[in-house]
């Protein structure tokens, strides 16, 4: 339907490449294609709008048929014309200032030069006003969902902690120094989960969760962070363990990997519990086994050793 | 019905025909199983379709990825012998072919065992080819899951267990229960739920009493304790956090390893209330010795507000009766319990109606089972240490007690699949509301898992979680009820006819 024939780039700095299509519609060619709500495509918009006696009276459907628009759907319409009563601008984000007032000035034009400015003005106050209850509205849930999140993760870490400090007991009794030494080092990565951002803030919204093997292989990388003795009631070097695991689990994971699932907040912490898993089995065999695991102590790199790779994944993940 | 072939061996007194060739060799065995004897049978097919559901949409499961309905199990039709291992051979690999024929030989022998012509022999026999099956084939999830069943259901028809497994180390069975927490989850929903409910109960407190009815070790208080401490009550300035002191029950007369047990819990509870900030004190009551909890035995301070913790049949301890949880929480209005909050394992897989004796309850713990076992496959497949741990220490001996469990109840019928919940209110108890805060925060801690994983809001004071569309655990919060005016009787109940009669749980 949106096929593109000839790439038109509208603006050289603009970021998001539009195609025009043979419709005579504008789209930009990211992943998702998005119409983009010309000057002139606006106008008609409005023109078919006041036709039908205003924004209120106005349907999508009977917006499409009387601007006969070919491409142009129902959801289209939707939106916009929902953007158009509360008088928020389209696309803001793209538009530089000059198209926003341009737009604005539009709506006004259309509004007086239809003869129902009034009744126009006054709706959009009260559209104003509703618009701006709902923003509270929305932002107040917001801010409720990452105080939630905040909690919870005070909560999962102070659980981590004490299992922590049971297991280190637990496996005191039973083996040597070093093997709970390991012991530990499986565990704080396990305990530890992703940074807050990976958290879901919107409710369930559908994980990108390939099933790779390379994530279980990569489990045994945990292994390799090196002697340092985590305190199992503060926070070693005053960050918080979670980024701290991310980061490095994230380098540990791979080359290409690590970035790209930081770039899209969607590393899974149940990844890193699959991973740890076999940290874990490996510090918890006995002597013989963990003594091939404390081979694999030496093997890999550290990550902390590589310190541009581990900011840049902490980076990435800050979004 | 039955297979006339030339060799055969019938045994018709339970409607089941056996092809069994000259030299008793299973090579070729295909049950010819009655299937309109079963009364389950269309429980049965509802399990089959959501286990083949399942398996299609990840494609791995280990069950047939065909579309449903194409899967007869069909009670009206007359079957012949065939009819499912024919079709099972039309599509799928060996390892389809194998799920499917592993539960049909589970749900089998739990109808030989209990039916209504019981026949041990024919259950022996099934059990026999169970196990010869799952020697067998290669190691698949499904197999491991059929494999602790066929144990159970032979330890069932053994009558008592003849090899008496060694009781695990308890340090690797704290290893195991916290690899399952990061497996699923299971426990820590039922903890944060729970705490939060507590919290947002005592907010303007300054005493908080816990009594807990299975400690084990602890766990769930780390993080209400870390919630106390930084709990904002909207006053200001802030009020200092509350004085938690929580008492533990104790089985009666337990071995000295318990008490010490019992001891380091406690002991590490204040360690880390100590580095929290959090006053805190802890202390310990017995259960009778026929596992009543009597109220007098828990000691009350003026001033505190209480809350009782009852954690039903967690993961790594073995099962209560329920008598003794009933007698716990049925004492909460007499100690003027200001929050009760259970949590507890839920069956409810199915369409209802499966209390409906032995094989009901088996198909019931069965789906459970397999729901768990889907969802710790999702992200930790078998083949890895850490899962092999879980099985073996956690899952393997929960699915035995469950598999009795289910047998001792089995003339209770749908009672039998009814939670606590059910009987908190007909004795009187109110519902709390759980706040959004509550349900966003285990919306969020699923987020961290796999997200075959639901939470519903099942009442408004219960919520519940659910694999697929497979309920797991339910964690409920109650007010408890006036004390009903002192009676001649040491601790007022209400009266024991209300009460389902649950055997065990």
């Amino acid at each position: 339907m949106f096929s593109s024939k000839k790439p038109t780039t509208m603006n050289s700095h603009e970021r998001p490449l539009c195609v025009q299509g043979d419709s005579g519609l504008v789209l930009t060619t990211d992943p998702k294609p998005r119409l983009r709500w010309t000057v002139e495509l606006h106008d008609r918009f409005v023109d078919a709008v006041t036709q039908l006696g205003g924004p209120d009276k106005a349907t999508p459907k009977t917006i499409m048929r009387v601007m006969g628009v070919k491409g142009l759907t129902l959801y289209h319409l939707k939106s916009h014309l929902q953007k158009f009563r509360l008088g928020k601008q389209p696309h803001k984000e793209f538009n530089d200032h000059s198209k926003d007032a341009a737009a604005l000035d539009m709506q006004r034009n259309a509004s007086s030069s239809s003869g129902i400015m009034g009744r126009t003005m006054n709706d959009r106050n009260t559209h104003i006003t509703e618009a701006f209850r709902m923003q509270m509205e929305v932002q107040r849930r917001l801010h409720e969902q990452l105080e939630v999140q905040k909690s919870l993760q005070m909560k999962i870490e102070a659980q981590g902690k004490y299992m922590q400090s049971i297991l280190e007991k637990a496996c005191q009794s039973l083996a040597a120094g070093d093997a709970a030494e390991s012991y530990r080092l499986g565990f704080n990565n396990h305990l530890s989960f992703p940074s807050l951002q990976d958290l879901h803030l919107l409710g369930p919204t559908q994980l990108d969760m390939p099933h790779d093997d390379t994530f279980y292989a990569a489990g045994e990388a945990n292994v390799c962070l090196g002697k340092k003795r985590p305190n199992p009631y503060g926070n070693p070097s005053g960050k918080s363990p979670m980024m701290w695991a991310d980061a490095t689990t994230a380098a540990c994971m791979g080359t290409q990997e690590a970035p790209s699932k930081s770039d899209q907040l969607q590393i899974s912490p149940a990844v890193n519990g699959g991973l740890d898993m076999e940290s874990i089995m490996d510090a918890y065999e006995p002597k013989p086994i963990l003594d091939k695991g404390s081979a694999k102590l030496h093997e890999r790199p550290s990550p902390l050793s590589t310190p541009e790779r581990l900011m840049q994944t902490r980076n990435l993940s800050y979004g | 019905m039955e297979v006339a072939m030339d060799g055969m061996m019938e045994m018709d007194k339970f409607g089941c025909g056996f092809a069994i060739d000259g030299e008793l060799g299973w090579s070729s065995w295909s049950p010819g199983i009655d299937w309109e004897y079963f009364p389950a049978a269309d429980d049965f097919h509802g399990l089959i379709e959501s286990m083949i559901s399942d398996g299609a949409d990840r494609g791995g499961y280990g069950l047939p990825e065909f579309c449903d309905g194409s899967v007869t199990v069909s009670a009206s039709s007359t079957n012949t012998p065939n009819t499912p291992t024919e079709e099972l051979a039309t599509v799928g690999t060996v390892d389809d072919e194998m799920g499917l024929r592993l539960v049909h030989l589970l749900i089998a022998a739990a109808e030989a065992l209990t039916g209504v012509q019981k026949c041990p022999e024919l259950a022996h026999v099934i059990l026999a080819r169970l196990k010869e099956l799952l020697a067998r084939g290669g190691e698949s999830s499904m197999e491991r899951l059929a494999a602790y069943f066929t144990d159970a259901l032979q330890g069932l028809l053994d009558g008592g267990r003849q090899q008496e497994d060694p009781p695990p180390n308890p340090g690797e069975l704290l290893k195991a229960f916290h690899l399952l927490q990061g497996m699923s989850p299971c426990v820590k929903f039922g903890y944060l739920t729970a705490n939060q409910a507590i919290v947002e109960a005592v907010t303007d407190q300054r005493r908080v009493h816990i009594v807990d009815y299975d400690i084990a070790e602890g766990a769930q208080w780390a993080s209400l304790m870390q919630a106390l401490v930084t709990r904002k009550d909207g006053q200001s300035p802030p009020l200092p956090p509350p004085h938690l002191r929580i008492t533990a029950v104790t089985r009666c007369g337990a071995g000295r390893r318990s008490v010490a047990t019992i001891h380091d819990t406690g002991r590490r509870l204040a360690a880390f209330a100590a580095s929290v900030g959090l006053s805190f004190s802890f202390g310990q009551c017995r259960l009778d010795s026929d596992e009543q909890f009597r109220p007098a035995a828990v000691k009350l301070f003026k001033g505190e507000a209480l809350v009782l913790n009852c954690v039903i049949n967690p993961p790594h301890l073995p099962r209560r009766s329920a008598v003794s949880v009933r007698s716990f929480l049925a004492s909460a209005p007499s100690l003027g319990a200001r929050l009760v909050t259970v949590v507890e394992e839920e069956r409810g897989g199915g369409k209802g109606d499966e209390g409906r004796g032995f094989v009901g309850l088996f198909m019931a713990e069965l789906q459970r089972y397999s729901a768990i076992w889907d969802s710790l496959e999702a992200r930790f497949p078998m083949q890895g240490r850490a899962r092999g741990v879980v099985d073996r220490l956690i899952m393997g001996p929960r699915i035995t007690e469950a598999v009795e469990t289910a047998y001792r109840r089995r003339e209770e019928g749908s009672v039998a699949l009814e939670g606590w919940g059910k009987w908190l209110e007909a004795v009187g108890f109110g519902r709390v509301v759980l706040s959004f805060f509550n349900l966003c925060q285990a919306k969020l801690l699923l987020g961290l898992f796999d997200d075959g994983y639901r939470v519903e809001e099942e009442a408004p004071n219960k919520l519940v979680l659910c694999w697929k569309n497979c309920s797991l655990l339910s964690v409920s919060v109650w007010s408890a009820p006036p004390p009903s005016p002192p009676s001649p009787s040491p601790s007022p109940s209400p009266s024991e006819a209300s009460f389902p009669k649950h055997s065990s749980i």
